[in-house]
């Protein structure tokens, strides 16, 4: 009778693996084959995918490509976002306003927000340049110079995502309890030790979500970077999601851009769980 | 020595503190009674800097603060929520105003654990303060308030939140950790009488945000200055007894001090200790409360609502009609303008 509640989980259950599993083992099977616009079909070529992998430079660089700008981007946002949130969080007023506001970015299609960015950073056409020069900062090669694309994608970026970490931050800021604001008034500690004593390490737990869940969706990233520069000029903007539609949607090199896959997913979660671990052991209080 | 000087601080245009001055000397605890809302916290937050007074100063040996954001004024201060900063375990809460000052980390822990042994607490440095009972989670805040060794220390009701047994046992600790607190102004807000006669060395009383007197704890008691300050000195409340006086008599049995009064409205202040069961009089019972080893009974007598107080367990029903003497020659006098009369 006992065993019987596992019937109950069994539909449940099937439908898990039929979504989650079986694409993922598919997808194992795949990158052991040599699955390719002139041979379709499951081959067996054993971890011959696995080896060219291994000597693919342009793999690797969008790989710590991607890093760059994950970290970068993330930072970024956490920083604005953070003061952002800390700016609004005792003023109801601008509280409202700013949670409206900041609201629009995220609810921005990706593919049609780096579409305007695109004609923003337009170097002849678009309004920013003309901007920079009347203020004296000059043009710049937004699109068509390496870094300065970097730059871009890490702008476009930084404007969608920066209000996702303003709303948790804020979120996590108003869920305080002010006693301990008061017992730092009268404990010697000014608004900046304040922060730094008792807000930021209060919010430990919070910003290692944020972090944690912006570092996932920013390693993913595709429509920003297909959209504003299609991984150039070259490769320079290349990221691996990116790499990896290029070589499996493109090229249709279907067994070696499944090896791609996988072996981004490993490194990944493992990545993913080491930062996630050493945000928390530096973050959370409660973790020491 | 803190001086306090017309100091007034209006909400909404209704005062808060007004005309307040007083003088508080190093090396005394000074308890400031009053009923909830009479301004004790807000006296000593405005102390404290945690809010603006509209006018006045304050100064601490002929310094003024009243400019000074809190966090550079040399004051500590206990409220009467548990306050503890919950990321921080027991030990780094207690350091915590060591280390805002500049002390070296270690040094800052070393004098944090004498304190929390001080307050009984050296076991739990390591814990957090969500791991600890209400009680010791106070005594977490008052080391951190005696570490700081500031030399104005703020108590404002300690002990409201916990219960009757803890509280008379810490009120004791709290007095014995403070004998050692040699050149501190410590102040004490209290709605309690007892507490001010058992801990203070001088008593303020407030009502409706004004000082109404202020003295030695047992002067005070023995004689205050009008019907509100006797109200605030008294618990439970002192009975108000109307009377009316045609010509001039010597009442001089009444009170502690002979009086005469001339004709006029008075209100003869009974304290409820002063109302005995087994009397001439009949009144109705209305309600009782037993605390702890005391009796409250609430009286109607002749139109008149009485508190008797008893020391000892008795227990009427409401509508029991009992006997009652009433000790009028204890009783102290109030003009019709609530001053003591004819002293």
């Amino acid at each position: 009778m006992y065993r019987q509640k596992y019937l109950f989980l069994l539909p449940g259950l099937l439908v898990l693996v039929a979504i989650i599993l079986f694409p993922l083992l598919f997808t194992i099977r795949v990158s052991f084959s040599s699955w390719d616009v002139y041979n379709p079909g499951l081959n067996w070529i054993g971890g011959e995918n696995y080896g060219r992998l291994w000597e693919d430079a342009r793999y690797w660089q969008a790989l710590g490509r991607l890093t760059l700008l994950s970290v970068t981007t993330v930072l970024i946002q956490y920083v604005l976002g953070f003061a952002l949130a800390l700016m609004v969080w005792r003023d109801l007023a601008a509280r409202r306003l700013f949670r409206v506001l900041f609201l629009i970015p995220m609810m921005t299609t990706p593919v049609v927000m780096s579409v305007l960015w695109r004609t923003i950073f337009h170097e002849s056409l678009g309004p920013l340049n003309p901007i920079l020069e009347s203020l004296g900062i000059g043009a710049a090669p937004w699109l068509s110079s390496a870094g300065w694309a970097f730059a871009a994608v890490v702008i476009v970026e930084v404007w969608q995502w920066t209000p996702f970490m303003f709303l948790l931050l804020l979120a996590g800021l108003l869920s305080l309890p002010n006693e301990p604001y008061l017992a730092a008034k009268i404990d010697g500690a000014g608004p900046v030790r304040t922060f730094f004593s008792v807000t930021f390490p209060m919010l430990g737990a919070i910003s290692v979500g944020a972090i944690l869940i912006r570092l996932i969706e920013a390693s993913k990233i595709m429509e920003t970077v297909y959209v504003l520069t299609s991984g150039g000029p070259g490769t320079s903007t290349e990221t691996s999601s990116y790499y990896i539609y290029i070589r499996g949607m493109r090229d249709f090199q279907i067994g070696y851009s499944a090896a791609l896959s996988l072996t981004y997913l490993i490194i990944m979660i493992v990545a993913l769980t080491v930062i996630a671990k050493l945000l928390v052991r530096a973050l959370v209080k409660d973790a020491a | 020595m803190l001086k306090i000087t017309d100091l007034e601080l209006l909400v909404g245009g209704v005062a808060h503190l007004a005309a307040i001055n007083a003088s508080f000397q190093p090396g005394t605890l000074t308890t400031i009674l009053g009923r909830t809302g009479a301004g004790k916290t807000t006296l000593m937050r405005a102390i404290a800097g945690l809010i603006a007074p509209d006018r006045g100063q304050i100064l601490l040996d002929g310094t003024g603060w009243t400019r000074l954001p809190p966090w550079k004024r040399p004051v500590a201060m206990v409220t009467q929520q548990f306050i503890n900063y919950p990321h921080l375990n027991v030990r780094d809460n207690v350091a915590f105003p060591l280390v805002r000052a500049g002390v070296a980390k270690a040094d800052a822990a070393a004098r944090a654990e004498a304190a929390l042994a001080r307050v009984g607490l050296a076991a739990m440095v390591d814990r957090r303060p969500s791991a600890l009972s209400g009680g010791q989670q106070q005594r977490v805040a008052i080391a951190r308030a005696l570490v700081k060794k500031a030399p104005v220390l703020l108590l404002d009701e300690p002990f409201v939140n916990l219960d009757y047994n803890l509280r008379e046992a810490f009120r004791k600790d709290l007095v014995d950790l403070l004998a050692v607190e040699t050149g501190t102004v410590v102040l004490y807000a209290s709605t309690d009488p007892r507490e001010a006669l058992q801990m203070g060395d001088q008593i303020v009383l407030l009502a409706d945000g004004r000082i109404v007197q202020s003295g030695s704890p047992r002067d005070v008691f023995a004689n205050p200055a009008s019907l509100t300050a006797a109200r605030v000195v008294n618990d439970p409340p002192i009975n108000p007894i109307p009377f009316h006086q045609n010509g001039v008599a010597d009442f001089g049995a009444l009170g502690q001090q002979a009086i005469t009064l001339p004709s006029g409205a008075y209100t003869l202040g009974l304290r409820a200790s002063d109302i005995r069961a087994g009397g001439p009089h009949q009144a109705r019972v209305t309600l009782t409360e037993v605390t702890g080893s005391e009796t409250l009974t609430h009286l109607s007598l002749n139109g008149l609502d009485l508190v008797m107080q008893e020391k000892s367990v008795v227990l009427r029903s409401p509508g029991d009609v009992v006997g009652v003497h009433l000790d009028l020659h204890k009783g102290l006098v109030f003009g019709a303008d609530g001053q003591r009369a004819g002293v």
